[in-house]
């Protein structure tokens, strides 16, 4: 693996795809798939891990700079997809790292086949249906709504204001594409595949699965279901900490992710 | 030969019980504004009045009926208009029944073209058979995603189409409706098929789609310099399609009181207001949710002061909304002129009468209905 500058902004020929990526660092591959909000491109999190991984931050089909191919209109269908992008980009046993949408992703590209996933890391992932809470509407309520329930507290937020601000047009249209893709994909089963509980059952790579406490999206009583599908996973529990640990604990959730792609378990590294 | 102005009948069979205070405290006034509000008792006063002003708008000389369905709606009790349209089959014997329409994206389309073939063949051939993509909610109470309800229209509209015209057995290999077999037993008895009308607020693609099929489109109360933009857009549609579009392509749907004085006709017509703010009232992602429509059509729809337009629309006083010809109330007289502004500007083809809103009193709309039929309708078709 050639070295990149961290951040650089390239594209990747997915066959006949043109798929916008971010991608930085050294060492070991991290693949990252983000959630139906779309990619918010290189973030801090991204440059911390990426002192010890090459970390590839792909848009997936239909969300921001990448086009949706007619035929990918399932969760089951991007998950496909991003095995055709992680085999385009000729990488081996990589870190399969997703959060909420994209973590949903992750889990049923490695319940398809997870020869080539040497970690799977699951972050506030939708896909399963909780027993006793709901998953939160987030597709009829308003962008504020949306926010609220995003974080848990704003204060903990490097940079908020970047969440509130009046978006340029350009920034508008790539929302609203993005919602209508994210909207195709999680309306119906809302955010969530029956099969995925049982899928899992095959997946024996070591997995991390991490959740914000006070998730008001997906209930981290989710993070519980999935470590129960997902033989000898481990659960760690953020504290005071909504729908996105890697943004409102960002320390912390490095840590956590950091520690376990270092323990002993991980073979490759 | 020459169009021949059509006059209908329309009523959204309101819920005029509820009241300002009683939407205020919710976040929205369709979703989220409680049915323990929905009293069957009064419904069934409410439904009989309706029925009523049908059989007496067929007997006073309206040339059709119109009927429509909206769901998780306290402004309109009719989430069937098929069930609506049967009763108008029984409770009128000469007038067109107009369904405006069917939300075919949310409902089985082999089904439907049954019920609808059935209509025709109980009513003697009576119906018009209008296709609806609903508004927003529509979709959302009835469980889809709205990234679906173009395609699923599209769909069911040609499979409805192919029910119709095509003998059965026939495989329809569709997306969203696959069929091994499609043979419905009942067939319209209108050839091919009954009329088929298209309706519309503001969105340029909707007059495109009903241009492009040739069926009639209706504007539902938009603004008059709108709806002569929309109306342009059919025109110049059609001739790109190759035929010359005319008023039996284009009618208009127009809020419109009569009474014997125009003093009693204010003051009744004042109810055509009734709960305007609430009505569709609540986050913009119900009336917009992603994938449901384009960004253009949600910014025509912004300009336009729709009945119901809640605060999607700008706000414009009873007042106003009189001198815009948007809302039209009086004497027979006065009804007759404004009436024939409206025809020498936009020659509809067909007038639809908005004619029942709110608490209205049954004996008013009554009274309405038999001016209408007996001294405005002839008045105007005379020129």
């Amino acid at each position: 693996m050639t070295t990149v500058q961290n951040g650089s902004r390239t594209t990747v020929n997915v066959n006949g795809t043109a798929v916008e990526m971010y991608s930085g660092g050294n060492g070991p591959p991290l693949v990252f798939f983000h959630g139906a909000g779309g990619s918010n491109g290189w973030q801090p999190w991204h440059e911390d891990l990426a002192t010890e991984y090459t970390v590839f931050v792909p848009s997936q089909p239909g969300f921001n700079g990448t086009e949706a191919p007619a035929w990918v209109k399932t969760i089951s269908d991007v998950a496909h997809f991003n095995h055709m992008f992680v085999e385009a980009l000729g990488l081996q046993d990589i870190v399969l790292m997703g959060s909420s949408m994209g973590g949903w992703v992750s889990a049923e590209m490695a319940a398809m086949d997870d020869h080539n996933v040497d970690a799977l890391i699951l972050v506030d992932a939708a896909g399963i249906k909780p027993r006793e809470g709901e998953i939160a509407e987030i597709f009829m309520v308003s962008s504020e709504t949306r926010l609220k329930q995003r974080f848990h507290d704003p204060s903990q937020v490097d940079n908020y204001e970047n969440y509130t601000r009046e978006l340029t047009p350009e920034e508008q249209l790539v929302v609203h594409s993005n919602a209508i893709m994210a909207s195709q994909l999680c309306w119906k089963p809302y955010l969530h595949n029956p099969s995925l509980p049982h899928t899992l059952s095959r997946v024996d790579t070591p997995t991390l699965i991490v959740w914000g406490n006070e998730d008001a999206i997906i209930p981290v009583e989710c993070g519980h279901l999935f470590q129960q599908a997902i033989r000898g996973s481990q659960l760690r529990i953020i504290d005071n900490c909504g729908h996105s640990p890697a943004v409102e604990k960002r320390g912390e959730f490095v840590e956590a992710v950091t520690s376990f792609l270092d323990s002993p378990q991980i073979s490759v590294f | 030969m020459a169009h021949e102005l059509e006059v209908f009948w329309f009523s959204e069979q309101p819920y005029g019980h509820v009241t300002e205070d009683d939407l205020a405290p919710y976040e929205s006034g369709r979703m989220h504004f409680p049915n323990t509000y929905f009293d069957p008792e009064k419904a069934h006063v409410l439904y009989s009045n309706y029925h009523d002003q049908y059989q007496l708008a067929d007997e006073v000389g309206f040339d059709g009926i119109m009927s429509n369905e909206h769901h998780s709606s306290y402004w309109c009790m009719k989430p069937s208009v098929n069930v609506d349209a049967a009763v108008i089959t029984q409770r009128t014997r000469k007038a067109k029944i107009a369904m405006l329409g069917n939300v075919i994206a949310v409902n089985d389309p082999v089904k439907m073209a049954e019920e609808i073939a059935m209509l025709d063949c109980i009513s003697g051939g009576r119906i018009i058979s209008g296709f609806v993509r609903g508004t927003a909610v529509e979709t959302l109470h009835a469980g889809y995603p709205p990234t679906e309800n173009r395609p699923r229209f599209e769909e069911a509209h040609d499979l409805i189409v192919k029910c119709w015209t095509e003998p059965g057995p026939f495989r329809w290999e569709g997306e969203y409706w696959p069929h091994r077999m499609v043979n419905p037993w009942v067939v319209p008895i209108q050839k091919p098929h009954p009329p088929v009308w298209f309706p519309g607020t503001g969105s340029p693609e909707s007059v495109i789609w009903a241009a492009k099929h040739r069926y009639p489109y209706m504007n539902l109360g938009s603004l008059l310099d709108l709806t002569k933009q929309l109306k342009g857009i059919y025109h110049e549609t059609a001739a790109e399609e190759g035929y010359e579009a005319g008023p039996e392509h284009f009618g208009y749907l127009i809020r419109c009181l009569v009474a014997d004085t125009d003093e009693r006709a204010q003051e009744i017509g004042r109810t055509f207001l009734w709960t305007e703010n609430h009505r569709n009232r609540g986050p913009m992602e119900f009336n917009d949710p992603p994938g449901y429509q384009s960004r253009e059509a949600l910014r025509i729809k912004m300009s336009r002061p729709l009945i119901g337009t809640g605060t999607m629309g700008r706000r414009m006083t009873y007042e106003d909304l009189q001198a815009a010809y948007n809302i039209i109330v009086g004497s027979p007289e006065t009804v007759t002129e404004k009436l024939r502004h409206i025809r020498r500007d936009l020659e509809p083809g067909y007038i639809l009468i908005y004619g029942n809103e709110g608490h209205m009193p049954h004996e008013d709309v009554m009274r309405s209905v038999e001016l209408l039929g007996t001294k405005v309708i002839p008045a105007l078709k005379e020129g």
